[in-house]
């Protein structure tokens, strides 16, 4: 393996396994944290507390000279206390962004979530990715794909297949489109498209692994709406990402490359 | 797109009908144009560059003591430039009730497609020149990418190619 493509795979590995760390580890490093900011926040306060002292010492000196300008501002600190109230009311009502809601799509239940179920592991890019067996359309080779001018990097073109249209995508492109220097892309040989259930979105891979019966405990399952709504879970003995392929193949209607917003 | 093309590309009609559709090549790729809109094919000769004129003019050529403009078909595609070769030709065509010339590494044939056999390209991207493509079709074996002409150039682009 090239050295790029070793580097790669160790910075996915150790994304991976940042992903598959237990959350009470997270808690005790949150826990640490939160000490360390009451710390540093008691060390403030009395800061404030002594510069406040001062200020106040030195009002006390001054009090006489700056009568009229206080009064002033008195006055105007009654007018800012009712604009603050009018504020205050208004605050009860929610906040919806479209960014809170659009970009989370709800996980539906799936077949795959009872029981062992089979996936096909396939490598891209020096990368292993997942895909449950239940969701596979079928495996083609790859032949020539027709490229469509206007199109997102990551689509590869329309490949034929008997009479069908296959919407080729570069897998390695779209799964990592930062690590996709021209190097990786020239070195990338796809032979195989990995259909995505029963739609025209095929995925491209370089070699396919195995196909193995996965225990439901064998996965971080990601069931929660994440900002990652392609990623069912993660295999934890591979360290592999194991791919939600409804969601994968809306994000792709949608033409919306990983991070949603290519 | 003309009523009149756009009635004819109607997939829904009673008829299924046929169209006819100039074919020619850019890089590997066979794209197709409305054969009603191609007025002639002519052999590559010498592109009279204009100063100051639009990034996608490659220049003027006098045909039969007529301007034409000669628009790069290649930057217009988003691919690389490369050299002329014997192959080489403009095609002259008529869109937006105006007469331009768009240079293609070489033009294939006449071919005859149903409205039926004429496919939405996949709805994927953003980018201006995702619009050129009218449809695609599966010709045997090879994918045929449909070019709405009108759309090669924008309004406002169209306006100022008057000016030539």
């Amino acid at each position: 393996m090239s050295k790029p493509l070793a580097a790669s795979k160790k910075v996915m590995k150790n994304y991976l396994s940042e992903l598959l760390t237990d959350e009470p580890l997270m808690q005790e490093r949150s826990k640490h944290e939160l000490t360390d900011r009451e710390n540093s926040k008691s060390v403030e306060d009395k800061r404030l507390e002594t510069l406040l002292k001062n200020v106040n010492a030195e009002l006390k000196v001054k009090e006489n000279d700056v009568t009229t300008h206080k009064s002033v501002s008195e006055k105007i600190d009654s007018k800012k206390i009712i604009v603050n109230d009018i504020i205050e009311e208004n605050k009860f009502e929610p906040l919806v962004t479209h960014k809170s809601t659009g970009s989370l799509i709800p996980k539906k239940s799936k077949p795959y979530r009872q029981g062992d179920f089979q996936a096909l592991f396939f490598n891209v890019g020096g990368l292993t990715v997942a895909v449950p067996l239940i969701e596979l359309g079928g495996i083609h080779k790859i032949e020539k794909t027709t490229t469509l001018m206007g199109k997102p990097d990551w689509f590869k073109g329309v490949m034929l297949y008997r009479d069908e249209k296959i919407n080729v995508v570069d897998t390695a492109l779209w799964v990592m489109p930062e690590k996709c220097d021209e190097k990786m892309k020239s070195s990338l040989n796809y032979q195989y498209v990995i259909m995505l259930s029963d739609s025209a979105w095929g995925l491209t891979a370089e070699n396919l692994v195995d196909t193995v019966v996965l225990k439901q405990d064998e996965v971080k399952w990601l069931d929660t709406p994440s900002k990652r709504p392609w990623l069912a879970g993660l295999v934890k003995d591979k360290m592999c990402a194991l791919l939600d392929v409804d969601a994968l193949i809306q994000l792709l209607n949608d033409g919306s490359g990983i991070h949603q917003d290519d | 797109m003309s009523d009149e093309r756009r009635n004819s590309s109607d997939k829904t009609g009673e008829n299924d009908e046929v169209l006819q559709w100039v074919t020619f090549k850019l890089e590997n790729e066979v794209y197709g144009i409305n054969v009603m809109q191609v007025q002639e094919v002519l052999r590559y000769s010498e592109i009279a560059p204009v100063p100051g004129a639009p990034l996608y003019v490659l220049g003027i050529i006098n045909l039969r003591g007529n301007v034409v403009t000669v628009i790069d078909t290649r930057s217009r595609f988003g691919l690389e430039p490369c050299d002329v070769t014997d192959n080489t030709r403009v095609v002259v065509i008529e869109s937006e009730k105006q007469v331009i010339g768009i240079l293609v590494d070489s033009v294939a044939e006449v071919v005859y497609l149903k409205a039926s056999e004429i496919d939405d390209a996949p709805n994927v991207g953003n980018d201006e020149s995702a619009q050129f493509i009218q449809g695609v079709s599966n010709r045997e074996g090879e994918l045929l990418i449909l070019v709405d002409l009108d759309k090669l150039l924008s309004d406002d682009e169209w306006d100022e190619l008057k000016q030539f």
